[in-house]
């Protein structure tokens, strides 16, 4: 992972309309949901269900194609290992010395790469439609102290600046003659002190000013807070939150107490 | 007769509402802050080019001990867990989350507290270290284990063990040269 990507893009749909919270709720709930569902089938619809919710979005091209090769790479191995440390079952496929690779721990890696892909994608849904300080915003009124969400969305907002810090001292040393990509892998980790230590030097610098201005700003003066921009549940919200409950509400009562396997 | 700004709440001279708020002081936030959008910004960035795992090598961990080391076990448990679990949510692998937040932050606590014991001698800092990481790439594994199952979770271990050995000794070598350039900022809390 080279440079800096932020995975929200701007929209107007549905999902960008979307409080946060409910977004947050839902996206915990369908996690849920998706460790709890144990049907290959009813997994694929899930992820047919989930690819519906990343097109709503609208995300761009380049960007789902970057996520996807990222949970590819987690699916092909997956699927290679899972059977191979996985030998119970009868229908033998295959034997090669002590590995014994059977039917059912083949479906057992398919349906498990599936429930990964489910999982991130459901995540990834969230980050394309979401900016980062709605998501601050919404852990605050969801009850987070104040003075952690300003930490949060304090350090949200330093790290482009220290991405981009990061890749101009590296620039800098490079101009200087210093070569990252040659010689052992314990030499070039040595290399990056080089990058590291005027980084957070530069880092502490602005943490020193930062707690002057944050002193200059009056910060816990008092405690009552007022917000310029307020979260409203709309009844859209209200509807996906139905929706989202009764998705994970009926096959957790079809699996538990009717024992249907899902 | 009372005369009312207006938008304010009638009860507006409760005691409790004009009272200061107990926060964490603003050096705190402002050091916490910038030690975890370091971190983040360290693993999502800084990736060690070499062959063997695609460059997928990051130094987040050198941060994390870093933190640790130099400001203590609260700041390595905090920042060293929420930033590498920020950075896995920007990342977009949310569901992994909740055990990098595990992982580094026992990571961060366990190097934190042996690495200050006895005022910080070196050997403690190098013990802190590697117990640190080995919590790290058990955390890892046990994680690894319930979602991806034992054949993948054992393949990623010399992947962890090779980051938490890189990342342990820039993250020492780092941490004793900012310890001396530190007296020259003096809002910083040194002490926490």
């Amino acid at each position: 992972m080279t440079g800096f990507v932020d995975l929200y893009t701007e929209g107007d749909t549905v999902l960008h309309r979307m409080d946060p919270r409910v977004k947050i709720f839902a996206v915990l709930m369908l996690t849920l949901l998706i460790l709890m569902i144990s049907s290959l089938v009813h997994l694929l619809i899930l992820l047919a269900f989930i690819a519906l919710l990343v097109a709503l979005g609208r995300a761009p091209f380049s960007k789902v194609s970057l996520a996807l090769r990222f949970v590819l790479r987690v699916m092909i191995m997956i699927v290679i290992l899972w059977p191979i440390f996985d030998p119970s079952g009868t229908p033998v496929l295959a034997t090669l010395g002590p590995v014994r690779i059977t039917e059912p721990g083949v479906m057992r890696g398919i349906t498990n790469a599936v429930r990964i892909c489910c999982l991130a994608t459901v995540w990834y849904v969230l980050m394309f439609t979401t900016p980062q300080r709605d998501l601050v915003r919404a852990l605050v009124k969801l009850g987070v102290r104040f003075d952690f969400g300003l930490t949060l969305s304090i350090a949200l907002r330093f790290l482009p600046t220290f991405s981009a810090t990061v890749e101009s001292i590296k620039d800098a040393q490079r101009a200087r003659g210093m070569e990252f990509d040659k010689g052992s892998p314990l030499r070039r980790s040595r290399n990056y002190i080089s990058v590291l230590i005027p980084t957070i030097i530069s880092a502490l610098r602005t943490a020193d000013t930062l707690s002057l201005a944050l002193q200059s700003r009056a910060y816990g003066a008092r405690r009552h807070r007022t917000y310029l921009r307020e979260l409203k549940m709309r009844a859209s919200d209200g509807v996906a939150l139905a929706v989202v409950v009764a998705a994970f509400v009926m096959p957790a009562v079809a699996k538990f107490f009717l024992k249907v396997p899902v | 007769m009372s005369t009312q700004a207006p938008g304010r709440p009638a009860n507006d001279a409760s005691a409790d509402e004009a009272a200061p708020a107990n926060f964490v002081s603003p050096s705190v936030v402002a050091l916490y802050a910038v030690l975890t959008a370091l971190t983040t910004a360290v693993t999502m960035t800084l990736a060690v080019p070499f062959p063997p795992t695609r460059g997928f090598f990051n130094l987040g961990d050198s941060m994390v001990f870093f933190s640790a080391l130099a400001f203590g076990w609260r700041a390595g448990a905090i920042c060293g867990g929420v930033g590498s679990a920020a950075a896995d949510v920007l990342l977009g692998y949310g569901y992994f989350a909740p055990i990098t937040l595990i992982s580094k932050g026992t990571e961060g606590f366990v190097a934190g507290a042996i690495g200050k014991l006895r005022g910080g001698r070196p050997w403690a800092r190098v013990l802190g270290v590697a117990a640190g990481g080995a919590c790290m790439v058990t955390g890892y594994f046990v994680g690894e284990t319930l979602y991806y199952g034992v054949g993948p979770a054992l393949a990623e271990v010399p992947v962890n063990i090779g980051q938490a050995v890189f990342g342990g000794t820039i993250g020492l070598a780092i941490s004793y040269v900012i310890l001396v350039v530190l007296k020259e900022f003096p809002r910083i809390p040194s002490r926490l």
